[in-house]
């Protein structure tokens, strides 16, 4: 009875110093960021922006979250936000990957969406750090004029700010803007600004408000190829008995400005450096190595202008569409190959199965709007779950297959706006008795079993009318 | 990914599938083969019901495993 006493006295002292992190948690408006760096690049149909930005705390208590503003425009197309803090002096710098998540600020202006970075350690008072953030922007360079001729270059606009939107108070920033050729038709002027080559730089600019934008848009010359798939549908078939199959359906599109007048086959070969500049004609998928029985071929037939290259580490299928696409072209066709199925199915420690495979869109270079990954397991799995580094939506299907009696579940991945830096490995954890391998042969050996019973029985019966 | 991860491969080796299935198959065609000369040999009297079943069994079952591998071999993985 005398020790409960002490023991509770000490229970509620440790309670109550444990609220104290809770109340000691400040705004992380008090982080600053003295130097900021932007450099945006628009050499592909990929926006690559990637911010380094060198934070310092001027407030009076730890702060650990560091925010990120977006106009609500820019948020749309937003495929990635990734941030990581550099840890470590010049040789040995290290990056450390910092969690980002979307975030709501209430005396946030105008419908500006905010994502916020948690940092590795709460910053104390007047302590620095340095994070870089890689942001990746899809459809955001629009083509102008709209509409282009055979022989003519694809120009395209890129709107932007010449002050970075942040809800932190800026003391000097400067952007810099690759573009993909020195031919620039014309750019917005926030001075100071000057072009050389390909850059255009914008800054430096010193103490700006938090919030502070200034609109820009510059107009460049970009014939890399606009190669988008609008739709694209990846089935994964996994049979225990040595394979996996997977089949894919493009829905491919040229994204860039639309082709008008007329398409001539004759100056398009004639003279290649003038005439569709802005078109492609060739893909690249990038395939897993060990693969077998590949096919490309569309609702016409097979296309045989395709070639496969592989080693051990790598197989590379170069396919080429039954026409050159030029603005506005679509082309369906579907992809299918197999590959063993020792390299992609594992068995974890807790003894469920694995499929570890990739996500993403094998060709290389190209933005998926839709993309849906679906999984078929073989009969007789139980508890089917999907593990992937990003968010994806899921649910379960049933497919009957070959040999199915009660149907295969089908684990279902979506995701909208996709692109090659989402080419990460996922999981699906599944688990399955060894023992159902059977139920295949077995269903083959009854079915010839009855055949011999039927005889059996008709050669026993007898069906003779009179004795 | 687990560090200890195994693999996870088919329990026959693959490269072995067109050679089982000829041999299942052939097996089972012998077999079917000595049910229906030994049905069509011997008279309604003196036939033995254990034999005739005995014969279908196997009979079906390398059948059946001979069917399964031809599939295996020629690419549907079923």
């Amino acid at each position: 009875m005398a020790g409960v006493v002490p023991r509770l006295l000490l229970v509620l002292l440790f309670s109550v110093i444990t609220q104290f992190p809770l109340l000691a948690r400040s705004s992380s408006l008090d982080l600053q960021i003295t130097n900021a760096e932007c450099r945006i690049d628009l050499t592909s149909q990929i926006v690559k922006v990637f911010l380094t930005l060198k934070v310092e705390n001027t407030g009076t208590s730890p702060a650990s979250e560091l925010l990120l503003a977006f106009p609500p425009r820019q948020v749309d197309r937003l495929a990635l936000v990734k941030a990581a803090c550099t840890v470590g002096k010049k040789k040995k710098k290290t990056y450390v990957p910092l969690e980002v998540k979307p975030t709501e600020l209430p005396d946030a202006p105008n419908d500006t969406k905010l994502f916020s970075i948690l940092l590795l350690n709460p910053l104390k008072t007047s302590e620095t750090a340095t994070v870089e953030v890689l942001l990746i922007l899809t459809h955001c360079l629009e083509p102008f004029p709209a509409e282009i001729s055979q022989s003519e270059s694809q120009l395209v606009y890129y709107h932007d700010s010449a002050i970075i939107l942040s809800p932190h108070y800026i003391k000097q920033q400067t952007t810099y803007i690759k573009t993909p050729s020195t031919k620039v038709e014309s750019y917005t002027r926030v001075e100071p600004t000057n072009h050389a080559g390909t850059q255009i730089i914008y800054g430096p600019y010193a103490d700006r408000p938090p919030y502070s934008f200034s609109p820009i848009i510059v107009h460049s010359e970009n014939n890399s190829p606009f190669a988008v798939v609008e739709e694209l549908v990846r089935e994964v078939e996994i049979s225990h008995w040595g394979s996996l199959q997977i089949t894919e359906h493009y829905k491919l599109a040229h994204a860039g400005a639309h082709h008008k007048g007329v398409f001539s086959r004759v100056e398009y070969q004639s003279r290649p450096s003038i005439s569709g500049v802005s078109s492609f004609k060739h893909l690249l998928a990038r395939l897993p190595p060990r693969v077998h029985s590949v096919y490309y071929r569309d609702e016409i037939g097979n296309i045989s202008s395709s070639h496969l290259r592989g080693d051990s580490r790598k197989s590379e299928l170069e396919i080429e569409p039954r026409y050159p696409l030029f603005g506005g072209w679509k082309a369906t066709f579907v992809i299918g190959y197999g590959l063993p199925v020792e390299d992609f199915l594992f068995e974890s420690p807790d003894g469920r199965r694995y499929l570890n495979f990739s996500f993403g869109c094998p060709v290389v270079e190209t933005v998926v709007d839709d993309l849906t990954i679906k999984v078929v397991l073989p009969e007789g799995s139980q508890d089917p779950t999907a593990v992937a580094p990003f968010p994806v939506d899921q649910h379960l299907e049933t497919k009957y297959s070959y040999l199915d009696v009660v149907g295969r579940t089908v684990v279902v991945l979506k995701k909208k706006n996709v692109v090659p830096e989402h080419s990460s490995p996922f999981q699906v954890y599944y688990k399955f008795n060894p023992i159902f391998m059977l139920a295949e042969p077995m269903m083959l050996t009854c079915v010839f079993f009855l055949l011999f019973m039927g005889c059996i029985a008709y050669l026993h019966v007898d069906l003779s009318l009179h004795k | 990914m687990a560090p200890e991860a195994k693999p996870i491969a088919s329990p026959i080796p693959v490269a072995w599938y067109p050679t089982l299935s000829v041999f299942a198959l052939a097996i089972g065609l012998v077999l079917t083969a000595s049910f229906f000369i030994y049905e069509a040999t011997t008279s309604r009297k003196s036939r033995s019901l254990t034999k005739e079943l005995i014969t279908g069994a196997v009979a079906s079952v390398f059948l059946g495993f001979g069917s399964l591998f031809l599939l295996l071999a020629s690419g549907v993985y079923v």
